[in-house]
C-alpha cells in the first residue's frame, strides 16, 4: 500500500473510533482546525486525554507527511504502531 | 528559509473559500512554522520530488512565486524543471483505490460520513491533475480541476460536487455547514458515475502510457 493510502487508512481508523460513540457534531478530519471545531461543537475540553490523544494521532499524521522515501519505511511502522495504540488509548478514554 | 506562494491565488482565483498556499523550505525543523498554516519541505525532500518528476514539484515549478529568501537564490528556479512525470497510470490507479476505499467505508455505514466525502474530493481533484499533468498537453492544478479537462471531464451536477468541496473544507478547515442526510443521498446517486468517469481516465492513461513506452523502444532500437 502507498505511504499515502496508509495515512488515510490511519486517519480512518483514528476517527472511526472517535465517531463509534454518538455526538452533536461528528469529527469530520484530524486537521487541529477540524479538531478544534469538534471539541468546540461537543463540549470537549481542549485539556481533557481524549483530545490530547486526538491531537497526539494528528500530530503523528503530519509528521509522516514530510518524510523522505528513505525515512518512510522505518518510520511508518513506528507510527502505525503509535496509531495503533493511540486508537485503542482513545477507544478507552471516550466512554 | 525560502518562502513561496502558490495555488488559486497565483492562478487569480480568489473566493470566499480559497485560502492562501504558502510553501517553507527549510533546511531543518523549525518550531515557528506552523504545518497547518504552511507546506513545510526540507530542502533534500524538495530536490527528491524534482528527481521524481512528482505532480507537487511540477505544480510548484509552473505555479510558485518567490516571496521570501534568506539569501539571494530562488531556490525551486536553481532547481530547473521537474524530471518528466513518469507516474501517471500508477498515480491514476492510486485514487481511483482512495475513491473506492472511501465508497466502501460508506457503504459499509460509517460514521466518518463527511471524512469519506472528503475523501472522495480529495480522489478526484487529484486524478484529474494527474491525468492532467501525464495525458494532456495542458496541467491543471485548480480546486476543480475535475471540471477543466475538456471532453473528459467529471459530468456530475454542480450541486453534488459543491457539496463534497464543502466537506474537503469542514475536513482540512473545519469551516462550513455540516452535510445533510439528504445531501450525502444526492451524492451517493452520482458515486457510480464518479467511479466510471474515473475508470475511463485510467483507461486512458494506461492507454497513453503505453505509447509512450511503445514509442520509447522505437526510438531506442532506431
Amino acid at each position: 500500500m502507498s505511504e499515502f493510502k496508509n495515512r488515510m487508512a490511519a486517519q480512518r481508523a483514528i476517527l472511526s473510533v472517535v465517531n463509534s460513540r454518538p455526538r452533536r457534531e461528528e469529527l469530520f478530519g484530524l486537521s487541529n482546525k477540524a479538531i478544534a471545531r469538534w471539541a468546540t461543537s461537543n463540549g470537549v475540553s481542549q485539556d481533557s486525554r481524549l483530545h490530547q490523544l486526538i491531537e497526539s494521532a494528528s500530530s503523528t499524521l503530519f509528521f509522516l507527511a514530510n518524510k523522505s522515501q528513505e525515512q518512510i519505511s522505518e518510520d511508518y511502522r513506528l507510527a502505525s504502531n503509535e496509531i495503533a495504540s493511540l486508537a485503542e488509548e482513545i477507544d478507552r478514554e471516550i466512554d | 528559509m525560502h518562502i513561496y506562494v502558490f495555488g488559486s491565488l497565483c492562478r487569480g482565483e480568489i473566493s470566499d473559500g480559497s485560502d492562501v498556499d504558502i510553501l517553507a523550505v527549510v533546511a531543518d525543523y523549525d518550531p515557528r512554522l506552523n504545518p497547518e498554516e504552511f507546506s513545510i519541505y526540507s530542502y533534500a525532500r524538495l530536490s527528491e520530488l524534482w528527481r521524481e518528476g512528482n505532480p507537487f514539484a511540477w505544480h510548484l515549478h509552473l505555479e510558485a512565486r518567490l516571496i521570501y529568501a534568506s539569501d539571494s537564490v530562488d531556490f525551486l528556479r536553481s532547481l530547473g524543471p521537474p524530471a518528466g512525470y513518469s507516474s501517471c497510470l500508477r498515480d491514476c490507479e492510486k485514487f481511483l483505490g482512495v475513491f473506492t476505499d472511501a465508497r466502501d467505508a460508506i457503504a459499509a455505514g460509517t460514521k466518518s460520513v463527511t471524512f469519506e466525502l472528503s475523501t472522495i474530493f480529495l480522489a478526484i481533484r487529484n486524478i484529474a491533475t494527474c491525468f492532467s499533468l501525464g495525458v494532456t498537453a495542458m496541467p491543471v492544478f485548480a480546486r476543480h480541476a475535475a471540471q477543466r479537462l475538456g471532453a473528459n471531464s467529471l459530468d456530475i451536477p454542480p450541486g453534488r460536487y459543491a457539496i463534497l468541496e464543502r466537506a474537503r473544507i469542514l475536513s482540512t478547515r473545519g469551516k462550513g455547514e455540516t452535510i445533510s442526510v439528504d445531501e450525502v443521498a444526492l451524492v451517493l446517486d452520482s458515486l457510480d458515475t464518479i467511479m466510471e468517469w474515473m475508470n475511463r481516465l485510467v483507461q486512458q492513461a494506461r492507454h497513453y502510457e503505453r505509447i509512450q513506452k511503445s514509442n520509447g523502444c522505437a526510438a531506442s532500437d532506431s
